[in-house]
């Protein structure tokens, strides 16, 4: 335990002395794990999108402008008649409104200030679901035909189409994220053998007056361990900088509300230097045991 | 201290290093080991560092049975060795002080026994004044000087040398044999493997000669003066 200090201090040594290589293998695990994180990212404000879209099969019925609240009503009637149609559910202009609200945010919901009461030019409208979606053209159709009904927006499409990009990217980003995972185990391992090969000298000297194997072994997973944390830190930091441009550039935040990451921001920079430095252990753990185990006892050499 | 008997030795590839080898050192002994290169010495020293296991006989250094002992338990029998090679393996990155101290740190020493006990390993071999020193800046002598101080700092019971003078100016051979016996005067067991004659026709002690794998001669000083 008194060498502990000493121990971590040589594993800082060997990645200063490393530099380009570990500049290197720094790197390759930040690509893995910001693409991990982006792939992340994406699914939650996919799932987070489809919330907003009111369910999967879901139908929404405008009702033309000119029509009054009551006479609104009686078309819901009608379509309640349908033998399609499963529930139908009014909702009034003002609720429209306070859906309009929660479907911007908080950040961008002062944009309906003043479109409220009499101001309000959303349509009534009826959210509707339906037995049979094979029949849908033709239920919908006959829903189009009834005197007073503007026009009707099916959301299930685009929610499907959500969940196929989404399923499309997650299955991607995963069979990318492992190789990546791979490649930067190779690359760490291969760092620290540098490291390692670099010191055969003081591994020597240090076998001849008898450290253990697990002594050894400590400045080298403290090495792993320090690549991890810098490659966690900065690429936790990129990705919420690159999430923003993204959102920004894309214009997404106008659409729906999307996952506020600066709320989970420590946590996130924390997991990712987790998954970082175990990774780095990992390697150096690997490096190492096979740089002991080849060399043997051997390390002494007379 | 070391105890050999019928100990044989063959390498993966072929080469049989060793063949029926038998012999003790006892405590406070000093021990020459010569023979021509390709003989056998560095196995012995091999086998005994247990860095090579010995294909059969028995074989005890410091009382632990090297045929039996596990891996985990090498690290503990070193610790009662002292090793000193021919190429005086100091880190050069690292000064006089600094070497010495490292085989101490790395059996966990604490600081406040570091910087007792190194200075006065230091006096020992008489660096005192270049502590501070890289060993880049000393002569080859001085440089194994530093090597003995860092294989006498963990205090063990037996001092292994591998050609300790190879390196070393002629002249100042005679040096470094004078402490490794100034240090064996002290109790530490010696052994040295060499093969400079004049330097072992001059300390009359204790000579192995190993030819082709086997022991040929096992002598005192005297006689082998005398002969």
């Amino acid at each position: 335990m008194r060498s502990l200090g000493y121990l971590i201090k040589e594993g800082l040594r060997n990645v200063w002395v490393n530099r380009t290589m570990t500049i290197a293998s720094i790197a390759v695990l930040m690509s893995c794990l910001l693409l991990t994180g982006a792939a992340g990212l994406f699914s939650l404000n996919v799932n987070r999108a489809m919330g907003t879209l009111e369910g999967n099969n879901s139908i929404r019925v405008y009702v033309r402008q000119d029509v009054s609240s009551l006479d609104a009503l009686r078309i819901g009637d009608e379509i309640r008649k349908l033998d399609n149609v499963e529930s139908c559910e009014f909702v009034s202009k003002d609720e429209g409104m306070d859906e309009m609200r929660e479907l911007l945010g908080e950040e961008n919901a002062s944009l309906l200030d003043g479109l409220e009461g009499d101001d309000n030019w959303l349509p009534d409208s009826f959210r509707i679901s339906m037995k049979d979606l094979s029949q849908y053209d033709e239920t919908a159709r006959e829903i189009q035909a009834i005197d007073g009904v503007d026009s009707i927006y099916d959301y299930s499409d685009l929610a499907n189409q959500l969940t196929r990009i989404d399923n499309i990217v997650t299955r991607v980003g995963l069979v990318i994220v492992i190789a990546l995972s791979v490649v930067s185990l190779f690359i760490i391992a291969n760092t620290i053998r540098v490291a390692m090969l670099s010191r055969r000298l003081e591994i020597s000297i240090m076998k001849s007056v008898g450290a253990t194997n697990g002594f050894i072994r400590v400045p080298f997973i403290v090495e792993g361990i320090v690549l991890g944390l810098v490659a966690g830190l900065v690429s936790s930091l990129l990705l919420d900088f690159i999430y923003y441009r993204v959102i920004d550039a894309l214009g997404i935040d106008m659409l729906f509300r999307v996952i506020n990451i600066h709320h989970y921001l420590l946590p996130m920079v924390l997991a990712f230097m987790l998954v970082g430095a175990l990774f780095g252990a990992l390697g150096g753990a690997i490096s190492i045991g096979r740089f002991l185990k080849r060399e043997g006892g051997a390390v002494v050499g007379w | 201290m070391i105890s050999m008997r019928h100990v044989s030795k063959t390498y993966p590839n072929g080469t049989h290093a060793l063949y029926d080898v038998s012999f003790q050192v006892q405590k406070g002994e000093f021990v020459f080991v010569v023979g021509s290169s390709g003989a056998g010495k560095s196995t012995l020293l091999k086998l005994i560092t247990c860095e090579e296991k010995p294909d059969g006989g028995e074989l005890s250094v410091n009382g632990e049975d090297l045929v039996a002992i596990k891996r985990r338990e090498v690290p503990y029998l070193r610790r009662t060795l002292g090793m000193v090679f021919q190429d005086f393996r100091l880190i050069p990155t690292m000064n006089v002080f600094e070497n010495v101290a490292f085989a101490m740190r790395i059996v966990g020493a604490s600081r406040r026994e570091i910087r007792k006990r190194v200075p006065y390993m230091l006096g020992l071999v008489d660096l005192l004044d270049k502590q501070k020193s890289y060993p880049a800046e000393l002569s080859g002598g001085e440089q194994q000087r530093v090597g003995l101080a860092r294989a006498l700092v963990n205090n063990p019971d037996l001092i292994l040398a591998d050609e300790p003078t190879g390196n070393i100016d002629p002249a100042l051979s005679f040096e470094i044999v004078d402490l490794l016996s100034e240090i064996n005067l002290r109790g530490t067991t010696v052994v040295m493997v060499t093969h400079e004659h004049n330097l072992v026709k001059h300390f009359h002690k204790r000579i192995v000669e190993i030819h082709e794998g086997r022991i040929v001669a096992d002598t005192n000083g005297l006689e082998a003066n005398e002969a």
